[in-house]
């Protein structure tokens, strides 16, 4: 923990770069495994890299998509503020599976034929749009906890409410609502799941199809289980070091 | 330089009203400033004098009169205000100053943001202004690392930055310890010999009647006195004026 506080850039680099090697070289020690894992190593590393991907879009659309909404719900515009207030009172009343299953079963119905979105598109849609409503609240948090007299004496110099917000109070809400957008994205790996059911085929249904064919639920769910833990880890030590840099220049 | 021979008006305030909800904060305030001239705004708390202040880059909108500065009326025109915020410095009690910038930052952001000055020649022209109040050496320490009465003096260098035509200073010492109350009165006497046209709302007496070319008295949202600080200190012309000099008299 110390570490990453020390040296948030390596820590970030690092983690990413572990990231990568875990991703394509997981193959490699599974295979090693006995079965009924080794055999389907192949699988497991490919539905590692679904899942990842999965976690990537969305963790990256969700945070363009919160900070966006969260501004919109403090948008002295009401009817912005109407559309952002009914978005997230609308993804937080439902469960997420249903979310995917409508994504999945609505667009293709109301989009030109020649549009054809894949299950792992639907998938990454409707994570995003899920994440995205949660990230609202903690940048809408975050954009509140900016001291006012910042404001004022970005205005006052003659900065654009614009260049005010982008140069101001977003890495300033940022460094707010950041433990917040990890805890979010720390969920997203294991949300990213229930695109199971629009049959994408990411870690968890690997180890639903290998327990399936192999009757040996347990080592494969355990061994499911200890890829998600990596993969936890590996996200929330990119996030930590992200905000040991946001951190500088705060009293202790 | 030469105060007396350009009795330009650069700001003019007529006939000025601001209420908060049904309390009149000012009332009917008028006051034009020439060019150059150093004002001193005193009165006890609640009297209307940094609400007047504030009134003058608009980060407090006036309801009725007019406030015109260097030429520019103030209203709901944003080219306007655009316009005024580039030619007025604001310094604020409480400093403001950016906390996840740098020192260099700090100075740098509007000019490079609002001038479009270019990197090199807003850090050299930052570290002009840094060595003129003395804090050269802390250029890239974040706000937080430095003292009230250092961060009180980035605040005014952020200010010239921007080669404001007046500075307004909204008690500039009143949140400091009293130790660094003279190295920040050090550098706005050295400014108000520059030929800036300053306003300062202050407790100090002592700066107000070293320094200041005029002393405007305010009272519960008017102005009472306007004269010389020489005529202020020496002979007010209303009770309330010298009731209250009274009560700050103790001071030196």
């Amino acid at each position: 923990m110390n570490w990453t506080k020390r040296y948030p850039g390596w820590t970030m680099f690092g983690a990413m770069v572990g990231l990568l090697i875990f991703l394509w070289g997981l193959a490699i020690p599974l295979s090693a495994a006995p079965a009924p894992i080794g055999p389907a190593a192949m699988q497991f590393a490919e539905g590692a890299r679904i899942t990842v991907w999965l976690t990537l879009i969305a963790g990256s659309v969700g945070v363009v998509l919160g900070v966006l909404a969260g501004m919109g719900k403090l948008s002295k515009f009401l009817p912005l503020r109407w559309v952002c207030d009914f978005y997230v009172w609308l993804i937080r009343g439902t469960p997420l599976l249903l979310q995917i299953l409508f994504v999945w079963l609505v667009i293709p119905t109301v989009m030109p034929a020649s549009v054809n979105l894949s299950d792992f598109a639907c998938a990454a849609i409707a994570l995003s749009l899920n994440i995205g409503a949660y990230n609202t609240e903690c940048v809408r948090a975050g954009i509140l906890a900016v001291p006012h007299g910042q404001i004022e004496a970005a205005r006052a110099l003659g900065l654009s409410p614009f260049q005010t917000f982008m140069d101001v109070i977003l890495p300033q809400s940022m460094r707010v609502a950041l433990p917040a957008l990890a805890n979010n994205l720390a969920s997203l790996v294991k949300d990213s799941s229930l695109a199971y059911a629009i049959s994408v085929v990411e870690l968890t249904m690997v180890g639903y199809r290998v327990q399936a064919e192999s009757y040996q639920p347990i080592p494969v769910f355990l061994t499911i289980a200890t890829i998600y833990l990596i993969l936890t880890t590996a996200f929330t030590t990119l996030t930590s070091a992200l905000e040991a840099k946001l951190e500088v220049g705060q009293k202790r | 330089m030469n105060t007396s021979t350009t009795p330009t008006p650069i700001i003019v305030a007529r006939n000025v009203d601001k209420r908060f909800g049904s309390f009149y904060a000012l009332r009917n305030v008028s006051a034009s400033f020439t060019e150059g001239q150093v004002t001193a705004i005193i009165g006890p708390s609640g009297s209307g004098k940094s609400t007047f202040l504030r009134t003058l880059n608009r980060l407090e909108k006036h309801d009725g009169g007019e406030i015109v500065i260097d030429g520019i009326e103030l209203n709901d025109n944003l080219k306007h205000l655009d316009a005024v915020r580039r030619e007025v410095g604001m310094v604020f009690q409480s400093f403001n100053l950016f906390s996840h910038l740098t020192i260099l930052r700090n100075i740098t952001l509007a000019p490079m943001r609002v001038r479009k000055m270019p990197k090199a020649e807003a850090e050299a022209k930052a570290m002009g202004l840094l060595e003129r109040v003395g804090l050269k050496n802390q250029a890239y320490k974040y706000p937080v690392q430095l003292s009230g009465g250092q961060q009180q003096r980035v605040a005014i260098a952020r200010a010239l930055a921007m080669d404001p035509k007046v500075l307004l200073f909204d008690e500039p010492t009143s949140a400091l310890d009293p130790e660094m109350v003279n190295e920040v009165l050090t550098v706005m006497r050295e400014l108000a010999h520059t030929g800036i046209t300053m306003l300062v709302v202050t407790h100090e007496m002592g700066f107000a009647r070293e320094v200041a070319d005029r002393v405007i008295f305010f009272d519960e949202g008017a102005i009472l006195e306007d004269t010389t600080p020489q005529a202020f200190f020496t002979n007010p012309d209303h009770e309330r004026a010298q009731a209250f000099l009274a009560q700050v008299r103790h001071g030196f």
